[in-house]
C-alpha cells in the first residue's frame, strides 16, 4: 500500500453505527507514517468498525507501557527498537560508540529488556498485546566489521530473543514473526536515515507498511480452517495405486517423492494439532487400506477420518465428509492433484477452499506447506483440540447407535451415562469460548461475533455472567461445546449469546443449560436477543417446541414453559465448586 | 526512481494534496497555500512532502521543502525537473 494510498483508506467514513476498535499503539519514535499505514490496514481488517489508534508519547517508550498498565480489555500494539533499549543504538543521540562502551550498552539493554518485559506481561494479563521486537539494523556500534558477527551484537541479539522466548510464553502476547516480516521487507531497505534524523520516523515507507500490514493482521486473529480434505493418488503419495500397487507408491527422497512426505508430515502435525483430515479418492477401498496397512505413510490410518474412497464423484464423497464433521464448506481445504477433481468439488461446494497438488513443481509444493500452515495455524492449543478427533468419532457412534431399533431415545440417553461440567469463570477469559460464539452457526442464538478486544469488554461489564459447559459420555469426551452468556437481573434471564457445538446435538445438553441458568439465578423468564440467521434452523426448532412456535425475533420464555415442555434429561452435572 | 509522466504531475499532485486534506475541493486545492490551509502544519506538510516524494519517485532535499508552500509552487517545481529531464512541458491545469 502506497503512503497516499493509506491517507484516502482514512478518509472513508465507516457507517455511523459501526462499533469502535480503539487500539494503544507504544512506541519509542514519532509513529508518523507508521501510524497511518496502522489505520488503513486495520480498516481493512475490521470493515465494519470504526477504528482509533491513540499513540503515546514521542521517545517515552517505557512511560507510555506504564501509562497502559492501567487499561483493560484493550488492544494494545507494542514496538521496540533498539534505540529503546539503549540510546546509543539509535543515531538521534550522540552517546558514543566506542569499545569501552559496549559493555555498557549491554548491560543497558539488559536493564531495559527486563523492564520493558515486566511492564509488557503487566499489561497483557488483562488486555491483548502485539508486540514487534527491533525490526531495525544495529547501527555501526561495535570495532569489527560489518560483514563479522561480532561477540556484541550476538549478545544483544541474545537478549532481544530471551525477550521473545519469555513474552512469547504470555497468553497475552502475541509477536510479530521476523521470518515473515523479512519476506515483504528486506532488511537492507528498512531504514531511513534522513527521516529518521529530520522527524524521528526511522522506518522507510514499504517497511512501515508491511510491520502495519502483519500487525493489523495479527490484531483480526482470523479464524482457522477446521478440516481437510485430501486426494490419495499423486498427492497423498506419489504413484497411482489401481496402476502400480502398494509396491510403487512412494514419499521418500530415493524415488523423488519426498514432497508427498514432506506433505505427510505437515498433515500428521495438523491432525495433532485438532484439524480434521479426511480422504477423498477414487480407488479400491480394500487396496488402500492395505497400502496403509504395509506401507506405513507418516500420517496413520487412525489419524484420518471419514475415508471415502470410492469411485464415485468426488464432490458425493466430500458431501459426506462435511455431513460426518457436520461442519461448513467455508471451513474446509480440498487438496488434489486433478483440476478436474477440483473444479467439480469447487463447484459442488463453492465457499471451500479448493487448492492444487503441485505434482511436478516442488517450490510450488512448499509454498503449499506454508500456505496450510497460514490457513490452519492457530496462537495456541486447547484441550478441545487434542480431543477433537476422538470426539467427532465418538459423536459419529453415538448418532449411529441412535438409529438402532432396540433403543428408544430415553433409553439410549439414560445408558449413555452422559456428564456435563459447567463453569462460570469469567477471568481469565476461555479462548474456547470466544471461539465457539465465532465459529458455531447451526446452534446459534442470534449469529453475534465478537472480537478479541470486544469480547474481553463485554466478559468486563459487571453483571454479564458466563456458562462454558463441557461433555462426555462413555463414547468418549466432547470438550467444551456450549456457550451462554448473558446478564441476571430481578428473577430475569436477558441472554446475549447461546452457542452449541453441532457435536453435542442429541443428548438435551441445551434443555439442562438453560434449566441450570433458571435455578442457579432463581429466575423466573428468560429473554432471548434471538435472530433468525441463515443457518441456525436447529435452535429454532428447540425454541418452537418450548414456546410453541418459531420466534422471528427476540422474545421471552417462562420457566414453567420450559418444565412444561422439557423431555426427560439424563446428564449428571457438575459445577466444580472452585469459583 | 520513477520518471513522472509530464501529463500526470498535476493530477497525481492533486491527489497528495487530497489525501492530505481531504476536506479541500479540487478548486480549493489549485489555490492551496501554507497560510490558507488551517490543517497545513509540520506533521501534514511532512505528511504531504512524503506522500509526494512516493508518488513522483524523487527525493525532496531540505532547501527545495522550504519553498514549497503552495501547490503551484510545488507544480511548478515538479515541472521544473521534469524539464530538467528534457520532458516536455506539461499541459495547463484546468480546476473550473
Amino acid at each position: 500500500m502506497k503512503l497516499v494510498e493509506a491517507l484516502e483508506a482514512l478518509n472513508e467514513s465507516p457507517r455511523p453505527e459501526s462499533p469502535v476498535l480503539e487500539i494503544h499503539l507504544a512506541c519509542g519514535f514519532t509513529p508518523l507514517h507508521f501510524l497511518t499505514f496502522l489505520n488503513a490496514h486495520l480498516r481493512r481488517e475490521f470493515p465494519e468498525h470504526k477504528i482509533a489508534v491513540e499513540a503515546g508519547l514521542f521517545g517515552d517508550l517505557p512511560g507510555n507501557l506504564e501509562r497502559l498498565e492501567r487499561a483493560q480489555g484493550s488492544a494494545v500494539v507494542a514496538i521496540i527498537e533498539w534505540q529503546d533499549l539503549d540510546p546509543r543504538l539509535g543515531i538521534r543521540q550522540l552517546g558514543g560508540w566506542a569499545p569501552r562502551q559496549l559493555g555498557d550498552i549491554t548491560q543497558n539493554v539488559r536493564g531495559q529488556a527486563a523492564r520493558l518485559s515486566d511492564s509488557l506481561e503487566s499489561i497483557a494479563r488483562r488486555n491483548n498485546v502485539t508486540l514487534a521486537l527491533p525490526t531495525l539494523p544495529l547501527p555501526p556500534v561495535a570495532f569489527t566489521p560489518g560483514w563479522l558477527l561480532s561477540p556484541f551484537e550476538s549478545e544483544l541479539r541474545e537478549l532481544v530473543a530471551g525477550l521473545a522466548s519469555r513474552l512469547g510464553r504470555s497468553p497475552g502476547v502475541r509477536l510479530v514473526s521476523s521470518q515473515r516480516l523479512d519476506r515483504g521487507s528486506p532488511c537492507s531497505s528498512r531504514f531511513d536515515v534522513k527521516s529518521e534524523l529530520s522527524t524521528g520516523f526511522p522506518y522507510s515507507l514499504s517497511h512501515a507498511d508491511n510491520l502495519a500490514a502483519l500487525i493489523a493482521h495479527i490484531i483480526r486473529n482470523p479464524i482457522a480452517k477446521k478440516g481437510l480434505i485430501t486426494d490419495l493418488d499423486d498427492t497423498f503419495w506419489m504413484g497411482v495405486l489401481g496402476e502400480v500397487n502398494v509396491e510403487g507408491i512412494f514419499w521418500d527422497l530415493d524415488h523423488r517423492a519426498q514432497k508427498h512426505g514432506l506433505y505427510q508430515q505437515m498433515l500428521a502435525s495438523l491432525s495433532a494439532a485438532g484439524i480434521l483430515l479426511a480422504i477423498a479418492s477414487k480407488n479400491d477401498p480394500g487396496l488402500v487400506e492395505e497400502a496403509f496397512r504395509r506401507a506405513n505413510p507418516i500420517l496413520p490410518r487412525d489419524r484420518i477420518f471419514p475415508l471415502e474412497v470410492n469411485w464415485g464423484p468426488k464432490s458425493a464423497s466430500v458431501s459426506r465428509i462435511l455431513q460426518t464433521w457436520n461442519i461448513s464448506a467455508d471451513s474446509v481445504v480440498f487438496i488434489d492433484d486433478s483440476f478436474l477433481d477440483l473444479a467439480e468439488v469447487k463447484n459442488a461446494h463453492p465457499d471451500m477452499e479448493c487448492l492444487r497438488f503441485p505434482l511436478d513443481d516442488d517450490k510450488a509444493a512448499y509454498q503449499l506447506l506454508e500456505d496450510l500452515r497460514d490457513m490452519f495455524g492457530k496462537s495456541s492449543l486447547s484441550a478441545e483440540d487434542e480431543i477433537r478427533l476422538d470426539s467427532i468419532r465418538a459423536s459419529h457412534t453415538f448418532i449411529e447407535a441412535t438409529r438402532t431399533h432396540e433403543y428408544t431415545p430415553e433409553c439410549f440417553l439414560r445408558e449413555a451415562e452422559g456428564k456435563l461440567t459447567v463453569s462460570f469463570l469469567k477471568h481469565p477469559p476461555d479462548p474456547r469460548a470466544l471461539e465457539l460464539i465465532n465459529k458455531t452457526n447451526q446452534f446459534n442464538l442470534n449469529g453475534k461475533r465478537h472480537t478479541e478486544l470486544s469480547w474481553k469488554q463485554y466478559l468486563n461489564e459487571a453483571n454479564v455472567f458466563l456458562l462454558v459447559a463441557s461433555y462426555e459420555d462413555k463414547f468418549g469426551p466432547l470438550g467444551k461445546i456450549a456457550v451462554v452468556a448473558g446478564r441476571s437481573e430481578n428473577y430475569k434471564l436477558s441472554l446475549d449469546h447461546w452457542v452449541m457445538s453441532c457435536r453435542a446435538f442429541s443428548r438435551r445438553i441445551e434443555h439442562a443449560c438453560l434449566l441450570h441458568l433458571f435455578q442457579k439465578f432463581d429466575a423466573k423468564e428468560a429473554a432471548f436477543d434471538f435472530l433468525v440467521t441463515p443457518r441456525n434452523g436447529p435452535l429454532r426448532d428447540f425454541f418452537a417446541d418450548i414456546v410453541g412456535s418459531v420466534p422471528q425475533t427476540s422474545f421471552s420464555m417462562t420457566r414453567q414453559q420450559l418444565l412444561d415442555n422439557c423431555p426427560p434429561i439424563f446428564l449428571r452435572f457438575q459445577e466444580p465448586s472452585d469459583e | 526512481m520513477n520518471e513522472p509522466q509530464a501529463n500526470d504531475i498535476p493530477a497525481k499532485l492533486t491527489r497528495c494534496f487530497s489525501a492530505v486534506f481531504p476536506e479541500l475541493s479540487v478548486q480549493q486545492i489549485a489555490s492551496a497555500r501554507l497560510e490558507t490551509v488551517e490543517r497545513w502544519d509540520s506533521v501534514a506538510g511532512v505528511t504531504l512532502a512524503t506522500a509526494i516524494e512516493e508518488e513522483f519517485g524523487i527525493e525532496l532535499d531540505s532547501p527545495a521543502l522550504e519553498q514549497l508552500v503552495s501547490f503551484r509552487s510545488i507544480l511548478d517545481y515538479l515541472t521544473g525537473l521534469n524539464a530538467a529531464r528534457g520532458l516536455p512541458p506539461i499541459e495547463t491545469i484546468e480546476h473550473a
